[in-house]
């Protein structure tokens, strides 16, 4: 919101002396920050922020007030005339709760056109004259002090006015010229033709003051915030008058600044009054709030004295009534923002300046709480995939439905899974309108952009969430992808580089996942040129709760080492063999079996491929004898060749 | 054809793969070479002289033969070479030329926004905070209503929130804060035994931005919360001058100005004198000497209200801070949208590796 310096200067005249830059600093330490500072002719003028409990501080009267509250400076004083107010000229009914109060007075218009400085005022705040005294005039007045009002061509108004909710199939033209079609929800204005404004957010265009208007109907009214916001919301319709209203006019106003619109028009138009009048009545002022010492001094982080936050909240014009451990505090009829006894302590704290809150750490009330093991292995996992060489990164959650069917998901492709479930409502475009269900796309899309900036080798994880669409709504999964992209680049020079191959990224995902999730898939991607990998995070080892596992001896007598030479048909899996060998030697000592030598290829028969089976046998108790290793090497042999081995020539 | 050949020879080339496997090193692949493809007295010369003295009508299929066989042998050799070739070479230390640097083992990186939230996390463990996490997607009740959120504040439209098609009540979180309401009501029936709550919950929030410079429609949060008996604005400011000292060196000051969340009462906005400069006023600060840094404030008595927590017996703070901002304060990152592009140069040089 934009403030003119002099204007602000004319409500607290003692602001006259104090820099600008000191007048942005006070302003951001009372809470509304000076987005920016610009001179314009003949003035300087502040961007100032506002935030959305603060409608009250919507004009340069509302800022004033709360620097007359900080500095200790008297506001000057608003002396509106007294506009003596007789009968209804036009009757006005007020059936809606919503618009208590209307204050209204009719004017013929004169000759006279909007001042210099009302009109320099205006463009100032970026708001040209319309050159037209009853607008500006009303914009004047909103700027200034806050309070919406309008004015209509009380000609075109055709018998009683009210202030009702809207009809079901009315329309109204707004002053912007475009037809609305109204809600019963809507709050409008209308005569006995129907709607002529849309209440608290923008007349009408059928009754709007031109440059042939004689008589003007005004209008100063207050309208329930709520309903302005809806329907200026619904309209998407946000104007300086719905802005006001919608945080929160002051009631009290209403008269006032109906007194204020109608001395201008007299001044600047020479305009005639014909008559003033009020429908309605001001609500009722809210029930007072109580702030007990206890709570202030606890808020506050020391003691304050009652008395010096008596004085802070009646510089703000709030009623104070000292009682016995608190403070009875009638809010003014301008802050809608003071409910409870927390509101009124920020108050006090704000008016002390926050930078006078003590600074002292919070006690320890209770144990500290450990790091979850989920939260403990993802950190583990990226740490550990990061010092394997991968990059981790970070990408959208939400994907083109393309994107989407590329990759079937960590689980593969799920019965239940319908991504009807996981599809945004309002995405931002088709190409992020699902939930992912796979990072693997994510990753792909990733990769190729690396590639395509020259990056030979390409190693990328991402650990998120992934989702399942199923009925009642998208269930997330923690899930970590792998992808392995280009050259397998290695920095020695004495090795030579090539293509990725899936043993390598397998090999991680072995050194990864428990023994127990075998169900590890590896993409091949696009000629191999990929290869991706993806798990839930259910599958992966979690780090032990034991700090030491319980002790396991290791034997101190010496190990036998035997090698068998074995051809094997080439489909044979070494799973298989694996069980076969250990399943044979249950209850030998055998410490390790492994594949330590493949050899596919010349001197063997085509179908066939050569293992080269490492068995070690070691004992706890005793060093063992070559006749019994021999027995056992004859029994591992015996159950190869139950599966087809035979010893290599 | 293998009739035609001496059954010297065919005993020879049945031995032949054994005979190079067992070759160990180069020199035995050399004197097996030797043996069976050498110029003289090898099996190969003595083909050679077979093939010479071997009548005309046989010369074609022998030679045929005697070639493919040589032909087989010198390329077995010639990859078991190779093989241990690279072996040795593997093996290495004794042929390394120490003029060149030593290679480096691979190594990739974290990301910096993760990188970034892990520190936030470390400063706070010491105070006993814990980590707690929440769904992305939550319903209105935890983003908005149990935040004191109005219904009808404009936050929940769906110009500024993604909302599931199929699921009309869920949506992408906004912020980290529903993580607050989840978490109070499920610590809210022990929290005597337990003696408060104090937890930090970094994660992703969604909201409805063209994707530019500034703006990201997925970014990331840290909030912090904590409640306990007689907690006021002196402990939030107490914590943070901690917390933002461990981050931003030890002589960053802080301020405190008024500001509103609708979830907090009071409210501040929370600056820090400008790391990059000192606060002596550069680009970064716009020559304020302060940086915007988080949002903070005492927790509203709704909100704990709402979670089932007492607010006239326990009182507490909450803060919420956006991980890419102040990523990008730190690295003088000029956009946004750098930290979703994942390139692997920018990752190792801003993510990096403890």
């Amino acid at each position: 919101m934009w403030i003119e310096r002099s204007a602000l200067a004319a409500e607290l005249p003692g602001l006259a002396t104090l820099g600008t830059r000191s007048l942005a600093e006070t302003l951001a330490s009372l809470g509304f920050p000076v987005d920016a500072m610009e001179a314009r002719p003949g003035t300087e003028v502040l961007d100032v922020d506002i935030t959305a409990n603060r409608g009250d501080a919507m004009s340069h009267r509302g800022l004033a007030r709360d620097l007359s509250a900080r500095l200790q400076h008297p506001l000057a004083p608003l002396a509106p005339p007294s506009v003596a107010e007789g009968e209804p000229r036009i009757p006005v009914h007020l059936p809606a709760a919503a618009c208590p109060i209307y204050a209204t007075a009719l004017l013929t218009l004169g000759e006279g056109r909007t001042p210099e400085a009302a009109q320099a005022f205006l463009a100032a705040l970026g708001a040209s004259s319309k050159q037209l005294p009853a607008v500006d005039a009303s914009n004047e007045l909103l700027h200034r002090y806050g309070h919406p009002t309008h004015a209509f061509d009380a000609d075109q108004i055709r018998g009683a006015v009210s202030v009702r909710m809207a009809r079901p199939g009315e329309a109204l033209v707004t002053l912007d010229g475009v037809e609305r079609k109204l809600s019963p929800e809507d709050l409008v204005i209308a005569d006995e033709g129907g709607p002529i404004a849309l209440a608290g957010v923008m007349g009408g265009d059928g009754t709007k003051v031109t440059e042939g208007t004689l008589r003007v109907l005004l209008e100063s009214a207050w309208f329930d915030p709520r309903r302005v916001r809806a329907t200026a919301h619904r309209h998407g319709l946000h104007t300086d008058a719905s802005q006001r209203f919608g945080r929160g006019a002051d009631p009290a106003m209403a008269p006032v600044a109906r007194d204020l619109l109608v001395q201008r028009l007299q001044e600047w138009s020479g305009a005639t009054l014909e008559g003033a009048w009020t429908a309605g009545a001001l609500p009722a002022p809210p029930a007072p709030v109580d702030l007990p010492k206890d709570l202030l001094t606890r808020v506050a982080g020391e003691p304050l004295l009652l008395a010096e936050a008596a004085k802070a909240l009646k510089a703000l014009g709030c009623g104070v009534e000292a009682e016995p451990g608190h403070l009875r505090v009638q809010p003014p009829t301008w802050r809608h923002d003071l409910l409870l006894p927390e509101d009124l302590a920020e108050e006090v704290l704000r008016l002390r300046g926050y930078e006078r809150i003590p600074s002292v750490l919070p006690p320890l009330e209770g144990p500290p709480q450990a790091l979850s093991p989920e939260y403990l292995q993802r950190q583990a996992l990226a740490r550990r995939l990061a010092h394997l060489g991968f990059h981790q990164t970070v990408t959208y959650g939400f994907v083109s439905p393309e994107m989407d069917a590329a990759c079937p998901g960590p689980l593969g492709a799920e019965a239940d899974d319908d991504p009807a479930g996981r599809t945004l409502a309002n995405p931002l475009g088709q190409e992020y309108s699902l939930l992912r269900r796979s990072l693997v796309p994510s990753l792909m899309a990733t990769a190729r952009q690396n590639l395509k900036q020259g990056q030979r080798e390409v190693r990328l994880f991402e650990i998120a969430p992934t989702y399942r669409g199923l009925a009642d709504k998208p269930h997330e999964h923690w899930t970590v992808a792998l992808l392995w992209a280009g050259e397998r680049w290695d920095a020695d020079p004495e090795t030579r580089s090539g293509p990725v191959k899936a043993k390598h990224l397998l090999g991680i995902l072995r050194d990864l996942v428990a023994p127990e999730a075998k169900q590890v898939r590896v993409h091949p991607l696009e000629d191999g040129a990929f290869l991706a990998a993806e798990l839930h995070l259910t599958a992966f080892r979690r780090p032990d709760a034991r700090i030491i596992p319980s002790y396991v001896p290791h034997s101190r007598f010496p190990a036998v080492e035997r090698d068998l030479s074995l051809v094997v048909e080439q489909g044979l899996p070494w799973q298989g063999m694996d069980e076969a060998v250990r399943t044979a030697l249950q209850e030998v000592p055998l410490a390790d079996l492994t594949c330590a030598d493949l050899y596919q290829g010349k001197g063997l028969e085509p179908g066939t491929k050569a293992w080269l089976l490492r068995l070690t046998f070691q004992a706890p108790d005793r060093t063992l004898v070559g006749p019994e290793v021999d027995a056992w090497v004859a029994r591992a042999l015996a159950a190869a060749e139950s599966l087809g081995a035979r010893l290599r020539a | 054809m293998d009739h035609l050949l001496p059954s010297e020879i065919a005993d020879a080339d049945r031995a032949f793969p054994e005979a190079l496997a067992a070759c160990g090193d180069l020199d035995a692949v050399l004197r097996l070479k030797g043996a069976y493809v050498g110029r003289e007295a090898s099996h190969a010369a003595r083909l050679m002289e077979l093939l010479k003295a071997a009548p005309r009508e046989q010369k074609r299929d022998l030679g045929a033969v005697v070639n493919a066989l040589k032909n087989r042998w010198e390329e077995a050799l010639k990859a078991r070479q190779a093989e241990l070739e690279a072996v040795k070479k593997a093996a290495g230390g004794a042929t390394w030329d120490d003029s060149l640097p030593p290679p480096l083992p691979a190594r990739g990186a974290l990301h910096p926004l993760n990188r970034l939230m892990d520190s936030l996390v470390d400063v706070f463990r010491p105070l006993g905070f814990h980590v707690e996490e929440g769904p992305e997607v939550e319903t209105e009740e935890h983003n908005f209503d149990g935040l004191n959120i109005p219904a009808d504040h404009p936050a929940r439209g769906s110009a500024d929130t993604f909302y599931l098609a199929a699921h009309p009540g869920q949506l992408l979180r906004t912020h980290t804060s529903p993580v607050q309401v989840r978490t109070l009501k499920q610590l809210a029936p022990e929290i005597h035994a337990k003696g408060g709550i104090r937890f930090l919950a970094p994660g992703r929030v969604y909201r409805k931005d063209e994707i530019d410079p500034t703006h990201s429609p997925m970014f990331h949060q840290v909030e912090g919360m904590l409640v306990g008996h007689g907690i006021g604005m002196h402990h939030l400011k107490g914590t943070l001058e901690y917390a933002l000292r461990a981050l931003f060196g030890p002589h960053t000051e802080i301020r405190l100005r008024p500001s509103y969340f609708p979830f907090v009462e009071p409210g501040c906005e929370v600056d820090v004198s400008c790391p990059l400069c000192g606060a002596k006023g550069c680009r970064v600060c716009k020559g304020s000497g302060w940086v915007e840094i988080l949002g903070a404030g005492l927790i509203h008595p709704n909100v704990l209200s709402f979670a089932g927590i007492d607010p006239g017996e326990w009182s507490g703070w909450a803060f919420g801070m956006g991980v890419e901002r102040m990523a990008m304060m730190l690295s003088q990152t000029p956009d946004l949208r750098l930290f979703f592009e994942n390139d692997q140069r920018f990752l190792k040089a801003m993510g990096g590796l403890d």
